[in-house]
């Protein structure tokens, strides 16, 4: 399990740096489809599996298509970020690190506090994944969902609006 | 489990920090909302990690309704980019200022 870890960090990692690095932008859609790949098999670590199914199905099936659909169709140069301004990388990358610096320091060696509550790996196995976690969602987060459902709703709506309207 | 949590909360937390500096130095709106996404997918990591480590399936529901608000952000904000791309603007988030006059 650790190594299985160790080889799904570095991945991610290494992914991470290509989607916020490379210079064109249907590299940067590949790192991030590599790396939402690799985050889908963390979850499996992480005995989410209805998660990784839905990871790979939303994440890294519809929204990146939709992302490398649209650099297919409007095909912008790559970016003209790098050779503009070095003040920026830097100072990018320096609050970057400040930032996880912080993250780390907060988080280092530190158990998570809060009692465990009834939903062991076995419980939930037992169960099955996926029943345990629509039990959940219809039960406990019944309200969000039909919430999130809304926001879909309108969500779909906005983007046919948008794509109606004449640009001025 | 022979992994502590908190190496996936440090592995959430350098992901989150790495599209930070996405956000903040990328100018093209395209890969701007990839590192967003890069963000978001960090914050479903901590949210998973957290719920396996406490025997919770708390983290899990919220990490699809992260998944769920992620694809109706995309679904409009790309909308917009394409709106923008027909109107004849440039694809640098610099030059789209019209909301400041």
């Amino acid at each position: 399990m650790a190594v299985a870890f160790a080889v799904l960090a570095a991945w991610l990692l290494v992914t991470g740096i290509g989607v916020v690095a490379s210079r064109r932008p249907i590299y940067n859609a590949l790192f991030l489809v590599a790396n939402m790949l690799g985050l889908a098999v963390v979850f499996l670590i992480l005995n989410a599996q209805f998660l990784f199914a839905a990871q790979i199905i939303v994440y890294a099936g519809a929204v990146m298509v939709l992302f490398v659909f649209i650099i297919a169709l409007l095909n912008p140069e790559s970016d003209v970020t790098v050779g503009r301004s070095r003040s920026e990388w830097l100072l990018g990358g320096l609050s970057g690190a400040v930032f996880a610096a912080l993250l780390i320091v907060l988080l280092a060696n530190r158990d998570l506090g809060g009692r465990p509550g009834p939903f062991t790996p076995e419980v939930i196995n037992h169960a099955g994944n996926v029943q345990s976690t629509g039990t959940a969602l219809y039960t406990t987060f019944l309200l969000p969902v039909e919430v999130t459902s809304v926001l879909l709703l309108v969500a779909a709506v906005g983007a046919v609006y948008l794509a109606m309207r004449k640009p001025r | 489990m022979g992994v502590p949590a908190y190496y996936f909360l440090w592995l959430s937390g350098v992901l989150f920090t790495l599209g930070a500096i996405g956000v903040l130095i990328r100018r093209n709106p395209l890969v701007i909302f990839m590192c967003i996404e890069l963000m978001l997918n960090a914050v479903n990591l901590a949210f998973a990690a957290i719920s396996r480590y406490l025997n919770s399936l708390d983290g899990v529901a919220f990490a699809f309704l992260v998944i769920t608000v992620s694809a109706a952000e995309v679904v409009v904000g790309i909308a917009i980019i394409v709106q923008v791309y027909r109107a004849g603007r440039a694809m640098d988030v610099d030059e789209m200022d019209l909301m400041k006059e």
